[in-house]
């Protein structure tokens, strides 16, 4: 029985995470850590476990293995303290939202000789996985293009204050499918343009809209929209697309376009109610295995370093106005 | 007025119709391929239609009024300077030309000798795209700030498969992204700059992908995807995103599906013409308004620089995709 803690709800990906602890045979949620005491102490409330205040306190509460679901730029911090506790790591995305300190992050891990995983839920979606299963086959042939969108709704609160998020839906919205092009080719990125900008949400601290293009190694060219672009009234959280053009053909992907759509009169709006799978279990399942088995995560701290550099670049670009080496 | 059709593939034919609905005769049909020119001079006896074999002589005989021009871009320039120094009026496929440089001469050739020269931006009459203009207007997107596009399907061959010839059309973004690229001008406004990534294969067939970014003068961002890199079919897809709200449209939700294995002649289809079921085809609206500009009516709704200023847009993105680097107009 893997004993897990979370640090930080800060993220709302903490709260799926916690669910799927819960739901897992092979897990119990021992305690929960916050900086915000209130936040922590209704999360403990809500998972039945144990909300202990002094970070230190908590990482010797005999744990396994840590889920980091804070603001992106106390990530580092978190990852240092549970790294020298010797816990097994489990870091939302973006790792960093600069390079170097992603790449210290793994290297602590490495040096501490704990596991560090990134949670990319698409490496866990099975319409995701089947193309995977495609591309592996060689049926498609080689791969030419790929144009990409990741559109969301804003999230809100801290996401909007670069200070805490280090950018906006360029970097909220890139690393998802950096990591899953460079799963689907196992090629690395060589090159980013970006045009992006506040140009949704009026006043708002940071980008909520990114049009990158990229390259990849071999020339495979890749368009890629991340966004905050779907108003509140829009029918579903957001998307991840990719059409996919190689030489045998075309494959178009509609990620969690697996839904009912629902028109009920006490909603204020058109609802879509997936039925597809849900990765958080994945991503869990692969992280309390990764701490029997004394391995990373699926998704690496390598992994994560290599999906931040692209976002990084796309940032640089930007601000260049050239498009940038990764 | 009295017409003559220079190129009578797809579009020609459906141009000599179009003109022919509007109360125009077709009088002359010119064509490379002896047998199209007959073909289509056939169809049009009851007007006098006479089939011709080069162009040239269409733009110089003394009945005809109009010429209509479909034919691969790059004899453009040539058949309007024709057209226009021997007092005829002037319908021409679009892209207007394959440089910007050649259009500005047309349009200048045109304009020295007092004639109308229209260019069939198409979807600019494309009920969808004028219904999503519209919504913009009524401010159904809130404030826009992005708007994206994406249009095409297999590729289209063309007589000796010259659509399939880059240095010829331009390929995907000069002969189907335009369309998207003056739209997005006409309906937000004038463009700064312009990235690009193209890709040119022909094994183990023509494909032919292209993905354009955006930004426009006002601050918008916008994408434009053009396919020639698909085994079959025609999509066009379109968002527009703002602080209040999302529009979209996808072909592919549509009110008539036909999935034919030959087109009625027996052959496969190579040159797709999207249909919309609407009372008056948006080829007929666009045929309709140039008619009224003949009759002195009106200034139609595609001007001849705003055929320029898209063909500016589309080699500003094949300078893009060539260099790596963006291009500011």
């Amino acid at each position: 029985m893997a004993k897990i803690g979370i640090m930080s709800f800060a993220h709302l990906h903490g709260d799926a995470y916690a669910s799927c602890v819960l739901a897992n045979p092979d897990a119990e949620l021992t305690a929960v850590w916050d900086d915000d005491v209130q936040r922590g102490q209704d999360a403990a409330q809500r998972y039945g476990t144990t909300f202990i205040e002094d970070m230190d306190e908590f990482l010797k509460q005999g744990l396994d293995g840590v889920i980091i679901t804070s603001e992106n730029m106390k990530h580092r911090h978190m990852v240092e303290k549970a790294a020298e506790a010797g816990l097994w790591i489990l870091c939302e995305k973006p790792l960093a939202p600069g390079v170097e300190d992603a790449q210290a992050m793994v290297d602590t891990c490495k040096k501490a000789g704990v596991g560090l995983g990134i949670p990319y839920p698409c490496r866990h979606v099975p319409a995701l996985k089947e193309v995977k299963g495609q591309i592996d086959s060689g049926a498609l042939g080689k791969i030419f293009a790929v144009a990409c969108t990741n559109n969301g709704q804003y999230p809100g609160g801290w996401f909007g204050d670069e200070a805490l998020s280090g950018g906006g839906a360029t970097m909220d919205h890139t690393v998802h499918v950096a990591d899953l092009l460079r799963w689907y080719t196992g090629k690395e990125f060589t090159k980013v343009y970006c045009e992006n900008g506040n140009v949704l949400r009026p006043g708002l601290g940071t980008d909520d809209l990114g049009v990158m293009h990229m390259e990849m190694e071999g020339g495979i060219a890749i368009s890629h929209i991340a966004s905050w672009s779907r108003c509140d009234s829009f029918p579903t959280w957001g998307d991840v697309t990719l059409e996919i053009v190689a030489e045998n053909g075309v494959i178009e992907v509609d990620a969690f376009n697996q839904k009912v759509d629902v028109y009920n009169d006490d909603d204020v709006k058109a609802q879509w109610v997936g039925w597809g799978m849900d990765p958080n279990g994945g991503i869990v399942a692969d992280f309390v295995a990764s701490i029997a088995e004394k391995r990373d995560p699926i998704a690496t701290g390598i992994d994560g370093v290599k999906s931040v550099a692209v976002t990084v670049a796309a940032y640089e670009s930007a601000r260049s106005g050239q498009m940038v080496d990764v | 007025m009295n017409i003559g059709i220079i190129g009578c593939g797809v579009m020609g034919e459906l141009h000599a119709q179009l003109a022919a609905e509007c109360g125009h005769r077709i009088v002359a049909c010119a064509d490379t391929s002896r047998s199209k020119a007959k073909q289509l001079a056939k169809t049009y006896k009851d007007h006098g239609a006479e089939a011709v074999k080069d162009g040239m002589n269409v733009a110089g005989q003394p009945e005809v009024e109009v010429v209509v021009i479909n034919t691969p871009t790059p004899t453009h320039g040539e058949f309007i300077k024709a057209a226009a120094e021997n007092g005829k009026h002037i319908f021409c496929e679009k892209p207007l030309g394959r440089t910007a440089a050649e259009c500005e001469e047309a349009v200048q050739a045109a304009k020295n000798a007092g004639v109308k020269l229209f260019v069939g931006h198409v979807v600019r009459y494309f009920h969808e795209f004028e219904t999503i203009k519209g919504l913009v207007e009524a401010g159904k997107a809130g404030e826009p700030g992005f708007v994206k596009t994406y249009r095409g399907g297999m590729a289209p061959q063309g007589e000796g498969g010259w659509f399939r010839d880059v240095a010829q059309s331009g390929g995907v973004v000069f002969d189907c992204s335009i369309h998207d690229l003056d739209w997005i001008r006409y309906a937000f406004g004038e463009v700064e700059r312009v990235f690009c990534q193209t890709v040119h294969e022909t094994k183990p067939d023509v494909i032919d992908y292209a993905m354009v970014t955006l930004r426009l003068k006002n601050g918008m961002i916008g994408q434009v995807i053009g396919t020639w890199a698909h085994p079959s079919g025609f999509r066009v897809k379109a968002e527009v995103c703002g602080s209040r709200g999302v529009l979209q449209f996808d072909s592919a939700q549509t009110a008539v599906e036909t999935h034919m294995r030959k087109t009625a002649r027996g052959d496969d289809p190579s040159v797709i013409v999207p249909g919309s079921p609407v009372d008056k085809s948006p080829y007929l609206l666009e045929w309709e308004d140039f008619t009224k500009w003949l009759n002195g009516e009106g200034e139609p709704r595609v001007t001849p620089e705003d055929a320029v200023s898209a063909v500016r847009i589309a080699e500003a993105a094949l300078k893009s995709a060539e260099t790596g680097a963006p291009v500011t107009l």
